[in-house]
């Protein structure tokens, strides 16, 4: 496996305010990924799986060990790991078009001309040509979840960070943009940490599940899934309902096991 | 038929936390006016309190024309006015990028903080003496205690617009290649920017108290010193009419200013 991204024994603590209290969120954590790749974090609530991300993004600085990319070390945040919030964090004084728009801002690879057709092709990839002029505020949380999306990829990262983008959603919309999402990583193939604490999600957007400890989090299984069920049964729904539902059954046991080991601790 | 009218009518006015047909509010806010006047002036026109402590309401009117008419008030007001903005507007420029830079970098905010509190704390009136005593009794002395008494509000409250501009606004700046200046360029001050017009809007109403402060004091123009000098010959009605200026100014500006920002910011209706 080609190491797209490395990440090298990494710790976190958090202290209390009064700096009495420590909370260790990661104890020394190793993992690669490979570019293209699709992987979900899974794990319980609290157990770290932000912090992780956001050491991985720039914008947590860890304790000790180190993050890679394409064999450089990364230090603080910048254009080529774009994050995706859970919360909408679209600008409300611009219109949907200027927000997608936004994402081509910085970039000095591309001209005048490029930024606008940039721009073309991601508001149509997510469906919103039509709600080009609306501001913000006026569309639903779906769409302002799919601005978010096209402007992070108007951006050219070359990771995409996803912090349960679509936990604020109803069930309808967040299957509609995970199909989309699916859609999207078909055509762009863009490496992905996408993080949740929805199994089915997981299981079907992920190329490789990693399943966490509670806090401190620890890596406590990996599950590729596509050696299981392919992408494409799960994209047509023809996968194998029994295999779905065995890996579903597995990982939710794992995750239970883990919260009663948190019950146990609190 | 007629009662069942009434009652819809009725029933609509104590509907429980719901909204009101626009015009039905104009209706209302009028009717408050109206029953205020009514009510004063059945009490000024009963003769139980001497006109010179409470006029009826037409006889201000009249000293309201009268005060254009017998003395030159459009030109206080313009002094005023003038001064108001002027103050405003130096205390605007200031407060502004260093509300911002205090809430952008801890450092400065964490040495700037206690003291601007502390100013802030002090009655402005109490500040006047001694404002008079650097700047003497000219136009400068004024303009200092409208600006010391809006200056150091502003900035406290500039520097708490640009805190509450979400995080995940800034980071997604960093995470699209901004640098910090780019991030508050194109972020944080759009971001701020409703909230800021609307703390102009409350702080620009303040600088009228301080102002009338000021003219009092130490003026020989303007509304405070026209009010001023009127009490001495215990005009009241052109004292009250005085007032009743600077109660239309304040209003008619601070409609104005709602009007700029439900334009300017329209995208925040919903
Ligand atoms: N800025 C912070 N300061 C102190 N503790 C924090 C901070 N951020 C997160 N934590 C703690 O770290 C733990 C992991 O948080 P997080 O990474 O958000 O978990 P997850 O995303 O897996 O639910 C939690 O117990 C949380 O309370
Ligand atoms: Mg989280």
């Amino acid at each position: 496996m080609d190491n797209f991204i490395e990440i090298s024994d990494i710790t976190k603590t958090y202290w209390s305010d009064d700096g009495k209290t420590e909370t260790k969120v990661i104890l020394p954590l190793s993992m690669a990924i490979a570019e293209g790749e699709m992987v979900m974090f899974l794990g319980p609530s609290g157990c770290g799986k932000t912090t992780l991300m956001r050491i991985v993004g720039g914008l947590e600085t860890q304790d000790q060990g180190s993050i890679r990319l394409r064999g450089e070390l990364l230090a603080g945040p910048d254009r080529r790991r774009g994050m995706v919030f859970q919360s909408y964090s679209s600008f409300p004084w611009l219109t949907v078009r200027n927000n997608i728009k936004f994402g081509t801002r910085y970039r000095t690879d591309i001209s005048r001309q490029e930024k606008e057709e940039i721009t073309d092709h991601y508001m149509n990839m997510v469906g919103l040509v039509r709600y080009g002029d609306f501001y913000t505020n006026r569309i639903s949380g779906g769409m302002r979840q799919r601005v978010a999306i096209a402007r992070t990829l108007a951006s050219s990262p070359d990771v995409l960070l996803m912090d349960e983008p679509f936990g604020a959603l109803d069930a309808q919309t967040r299957e509609h943009l995970q199909f989309q999402l699916m859609d999207i990583n078909k055509s762009e193939k863009k490496t992905t940490i996408f993080v949740t604490h929805d199994v089915e999600e997981a299981i079907l957007l992920a190329n490789r599940i990693i399943i966490f400890s509670s806090r401190p989090a620890r890596v406590v299984k990996e599950i590729d899934v596509d050696a299981v069920i392919s992408a494409e049964d799960r994209r047509n729904g023809t996968a194998d309902v029994a295999a779905f539902m065995t890996m579903r059954g597995d990982i939710l046991t794992l995750i239970r096991a883990e919260y009663a080991h948190n019950l146990e601790e609190t | 038929m007629h009662a069942a009218i009434y009652g819809r009518v009725f029933s609509n006015l104590l509907a429980f936390r719901k909204a009101l047909p626009r015009r039905t509010e104009i209706i209302l806010g009028a009717l408050g006016f109206v029953l205020f006047l009514s009510v004063w002036h059945i009490f000024a026109a009963s003769g139980t309190i001497r006109p010179e402590f409470l006029p009826k309401p037409i006889s201000v009117a009249q000293a309201f024309v009268r005060l254009f008419t017998e003395r030159d008030f459009a030109t206080d007001i313009v002094i005023s006015v003038g001064r108001v903005w002027f103050a405003f507007f130096l205390s605007v420029i200031v407060a502004i990028p260093l509300g911002l830079i205090m809430s952008t970098y801890r450092s400065v905010g964490a040495v700037l903080e206690p003291f601007i509190d502390f100013i802030r704390y002090l009655p402005v009136p109490a500040l006047v003496p001694l404002l008079v005593i650097w700047f003497g009794v000219g136009e400068a002395s004024k303009i200092a205690v409208l600006w010391t008494g809006t200056f150091f509000q502003l900035i406290l409250l500039v520097a708490d617009d640009t805190k509450r501009v979400p995080v995940e606004y800034i980071e997604s700046g960093h995470t699209l290649g901004a640098t910090n200046g780019q991030i508050m360029r194109h972020i944080i001050i759009p971001a701020a920017l409703p909230s800021m017009v609307d703390n102009l809007r409350i702080t620009l109403g303040w600088c009228w108290t301080y102002l009338i402060v000021a003219e009092i004091v130490a003026a020989n123009s303007g509304i405070g010193h026209v009010i001023w000098s009127l009490r001495r010959f215990v005009k009241t009605p052109e004292v009250m009419a005085g007032i009743v200026a600077i109660g239309i100014i304040g209003l008619l500006t601070d409609q104005a200013f709602r009007y700029a920002h439900a334009r300017l910011f329209s995208y925040l209706r919903r």
